[in-house]
């Protein structure tokens, strides 16, 4: 007990071991494009900068800063160039927690939790602006932290995941719609949820694609959600909602029920990949270090 | 195509429970609640299902359906349905089972046999047996055995049914129609039915008062056997033995016949016998002492019925005829004289008889005073039994008809024979009377009976009632042929001219110690006591199978005796087409009885099955994943 008690003491976090979160501090993120805030930060943009990366020549225009103008040139061409350097602009990663009555079972918010500590930890030791949503209750407010930036604001990303509100009928496409009503800022938007909604996810994936967001979504499901094993007539009760479903012969629609989970599934990846997005689906059940460092680097999520 | 009937129709009103079971369904019917994650997926698959299986409503419901559908089975068995197969349906339904001889032929080599078929048949009425049917089993053979009384207990009817087996006799089928009359004195009787191979005689003497359905089952195969047994004296030892071997009517037998002394072989022969062919083998035995001769048959290849294959023949001692005649009777001893190998008692001059028992008695004085003897002829002597009946009175007497055919009276001219002795028959006596009292009338007089014979007894007994010195009878011709015709029926009597093997049924008596109690074994272990009579006479043995019976006292065998089957309708296999009966002839049919079939325990066992397939998907919809 005692040496419980001091192992936890030791721990960052109770989300992740140390060995996990020293392991992700040194990883980084790897979008597809270069979405980034005007602010300098670790991303290089492909617009003229001020680092010492030199990058091109243009003409000169009347305004520009003369220091920039190449004086060798000029003296051997006698007409002024501006010399141009790489720009390092910050991006901004925004996690999207689906904290509703649908990820608390089976260990999904927990997973979710992890994960976005795990992604938004990479977004902090890069020098990228963090900001963190969880969405848990129509009605309630939202739960955020934001604008976040730097290895001092660690302790503050962890106390904020770790005392989420959870349980509630909030669902992902409207939890994406109220996000953004609030947010601003380019870069990466990733998405932890099962995805589970009656309404449409092609809206709010368009608004996160017009945000200058690359959405990186990632659901979760239980195991019991990935294979039920029911029979018999049953009346399912939605946990969300309280909405009831009477099933006769449960056992005889698995089958359907399989080709609807990986239609879902198709057909939120393929929303993803239209809007240069990804997609992935794991099991709660899936150890988090092969899904941080084994599925996510091979798929070229993060480096 | 019949529709079913119902025998409880009554049973309809329990239908009405399908209304509660209805609504209780409906009352009760409480889905197991689960809670999932999100009913998104569930929807979706719902929506497809429907689609796609118009069924949804029918199986949602699936539980109630195979509710209604235990219910409805049930109250069906309740209802008794039955499958009317168009015959008429009677209430007590007497079976005729045949178990002679015949019954034990098999059509093949492994085969059932023929009372193995009949059994399987009845078995099948007995299951299909309504509960306002009963039956009773009849076995029969030369007699009738009621197996069972009326009765639809299907065990009671079982346990006889397995009770019937083949018995080595040949069979009769008058013995058991009287017995199914009797039994239609206490219930109405409209149908019978008769299981048999048909193996006997085509006429049955019989009035038929009810309807019969012969139903004559498949003949047996190929066979050949012993038909018939005997012997006739050759000379004072000497006997010839007569075989006669009969084969299918249909196929070629062969057999190798051979035949043994007192166990000893004598002698053997092949025999090949065409279709409708009979075989008769004649041999020689001698002997000096009561020997028993055994024809044994081999047959070739295979044979259906097993006991026509043995014959056993009881040869008497070789020996002379003795006859006690009174040294008075001067015209019978004088006629007797002329005869051969007869020894006559008393001796002439002797006056003293010397054997304590003779084969023929001719005496004039009353029975009690006369030695006994096989056969008795009483000249002058009122019997006993008639002395109420007729008295003798002084007076012209004729004889004005007699019985021709009598073996005493054949070839006996007894016209314009007259006597002094005029028996006078009682006032209001007819000869009814004398039939009544045991005896019957061998010649009639014009005032009473002249020649009478006694049916009681095994032992022949005629009497003259009028004296021969009174008449003139002696002086006819046809005197010397009574008096032959009186030996040769002491002869046959005696077993001393020719004999006939012994047939199953009952062993013909024996004369043993008197108030003795013997022992009886016989083939199939049959064991059993028999009691001598006063007079040394061991009657009554049943002999139910072929085989050698023996008699012992002490563990000392004091006869033997064999029986064979000895029956061409039994060996031939051969069925009859038709009965003749006597105002009308019943055709066979070889369609198997149509009784009605009842449907009852088909419901029961759909009942069954709908109860479990219930539990089944009962147990199946109650499992599932908890939330």
């Amino acid at each position: 007990m005692e040496s419980t008690e001091s192992k936890s003491k030791r721990q960052l976090t109770t989300l992740l071991d140390n060995d996990v979160l020293a392991r992700v501090e040194r990883m980084r993120l790897n979008p597809t494009r270069r979405l980034t805030n005007r602010s300098r930060g670790e991303h290089l943009s492909g617009k003229g900068g001020a680092s010492t990366e030199f990058v091109d020549y243009r003409d000169y225009s009347p305004g520009d800063d003369t220091r920039y103008v190449d004086w060798n040139i000029f003296s051997r061409l006698n007409r002024p160039y501006m010399k141009q350097f790489r720009h390092e602009e910050e991006m901004h990663v925004v996690v999207i927690v689906d904290a509703s009555s649908s990820m608390v079972y089976d260990g999904k918010i927990e997973r979710a939790k992890q994960l976005a500590a795990s992604l938004a930890v990479m977004g902090l030791m890069n020098l990228e602006r963090v900001s963190v949503y969880a969405c848990h209750r129509k009605s309630g407010a939202l739960q955020f932290v934001s604008g976040i930036t730097g290895r001092v604001s660690m302790r503050r990303l962890f106390d904020f995941l770790e005392n989420i509100e959870t349980g509630g009928d909030f669902e992902i496409d409207e939890a994406v719609q109220s996000v953004l009503r609030r947010h601003t800022g380019r870069g990466i938007a990733v998405l932890l949820s099962d995805f589970f909604t009656f309404g449409a996810m092609d809206r709010p994936l368009n608004m996160l694609f017009s945000a200058g967001l690359e959405v990186f979504g990632i659901q979760i499901l239980a195991p019991a959600e990935i294979s039920p094993e029911v029979t018999g007539d049953l009346r399912f009760v939605d946990c969300e909602n309280g909405a009831t479903l009477d099933i006769s012969s449960a056992g005889e629609l698995l089958g359907i029920y399989q080709e609807h989970r990986l239609a879902l599934q198709e057909r939120i990846e393929s929303l993803c990949r239209s809007r240069n997005g990804r997609f992935l689906s794991i099991s709660s059940h899936d150890p988090l270090p092969w899904v941080l460092f084994d599925l996510l680097r091979r798929r070229g999520w993060v480096r | 195509m019949s529709f079913p009937g119902f025998y409880d129709l009554s049973g309809a009103w329990l239908f009405l429970l399908l209304i509660p079971l209805i609504i209780f369904y409906f009352l009760k019917l409480r889905r197991p609640r689960m809670d999932v994650t999100s009913l998104v997926l569930w929807q979706q698959v719902i929506n497809d299902q429907r689609v796609n299986s118009p069924f949804q409503k029918f199986k949602r419901n699936m539980l109630l359906l195979l509710q209604l559908l235990l219910l409805v089975s049930v109250i069906l068995a309740v209802m008794q349905p039955f499958l009317p197969t168009g015959a008429d349906r009677a209430n007590y339904v007497p079976v005729l089972i045949d178990c002679s001889a015949s019954m034990g032929a098999r059509d093949k080599p492994g085969g059932p046999t023929r009372l193995e078929v009949a059994k399987a048949q009845v078995e099948q009425m007995i299951e299909d047996l309504l509960p306002d049917q009963q039956l009773s089993l009849i076995a029969f053979h030369k007699t009738a055995r009621r197996v069972t009384d009326f009765t639809n207990n299907k065990r009671v009817l079982r346990d006889g049914l397995r009770d019937i087996t083949v018995t080595d006799i040949p069979s009769k089928i008058e013995e058991a129609l009287r017995m199914t009359q009797a039994m239609a004195r206490t219930v109405e009787i409209n149908d019978v039915l008769l299981l048999t191979d048909g193996n006997f005689p085509t006429d049955a003497d019989f009035e038929l008062p009810f309807q019969l359905t012969y139903q004559r089952l498949d003949p047996g195969g190929r066979n050949i056997g012993i038909t018939a047994l005997n012997a006739r004296r050759a000379g004072a030892r000497k006997w010839e033995v007569f075989v006669r071997v009969e084969g299918s009517q249909k196929e070629q037998t062969a057999a190798r016949v051979e035949w043994s002394q007192d166990g000893n072989p004598v002698g053997g022969e092949e025999v090949i016998l065409e279709q409708q062919q009979t075989e008769r083998l004649v041999f020689n035995v001698e002997t000096d002492r009561p020997s028993m001769i055994r024809v044994q048959l081999t047959p070739e290849g295979f044979d259906a019925l097993e006991s026509d294959n043995v014959g056993y023949l009881d040869l008497p001692a070789g020996r002379d005829l003795t006859v006690y005649c009174p040294l008075e009777m001067k015209a019978f001893r004088h006629a007797l004289r002329g005869l051969e190998n007869i020894i006559v008692e008393p001796a002439d001059g002797s006056g003293a008889s010397e054997l304590s028992e003779y084969d023929l008695l001719i005496s004039d004085r009353p029975e009690d005073a006369s030695p006994p003897a096989q056969v008795s002829l009483y000249v002058g002597v009122i019997p006993p039994r008639l002395k109420d009946l007729v008295t003798v009175e002084s007076g012209g007497a004729e004889i004005v008809d007699w019985v021709k055919s009598s073996p005493l009276l054949q070839y006996v001219e007894l016209t314009e024979v007259y006597s002094n002795d005029r028996p006078q028959s009682a006032p209001d006596v007819h000869d009814r009377h004398y039939e009544e009292a045991g005896f019957d009338i061998l010649a009639h007089g014009r005032t009473g009976p002249l020649i009478v014979a006694d049916r009681s007894g095994e032992r022949p007994t005629y009497y003259l009632l009028f004296h021969t010195d009174n008449s003139t009878l002696p002086y006819r011709v046809g005197f010397p042929i009574l008096v032959a015709n009186t030996v040769q029926i002491a002869t046959r009597q005696s077993s001393l001219s020719d004999v006939r093997g012994t047939t199953t049924g009952v062993l013909p008596a024996r004369q043993l110690l008197t108030n003795r109690t013997y022992h009886v074994a016989g083939p199939g272990s049959i064991s059993r006591d028999v009691n001598s009579d006063d007079n040394g006479i061991v009657a009554g043995i049943s002999a139910p199978l072929v085989g050698e019976y023996a008699l012992s006292e002490g563990g000392s065998e004091q006869a033997r005796i064999g029986a064979s089957l000895l029956s061409s309708e039994e060996t031939s296999l051969t069925g009859t087409d038709t009965i003749q009966f006597r105002e009308l002839s019943v055709a066979a049919t070889e369609e198997k009885v149509k009784m009605d079939r009842p449907l009852w325990p088909l419901l029961t066992l759909a009942a069954l099955v709908f109860l479990l397939a219930e539990w089944w998907y009962f147990l199946r919809r109650s499992g599932g994943m908890v939330a």
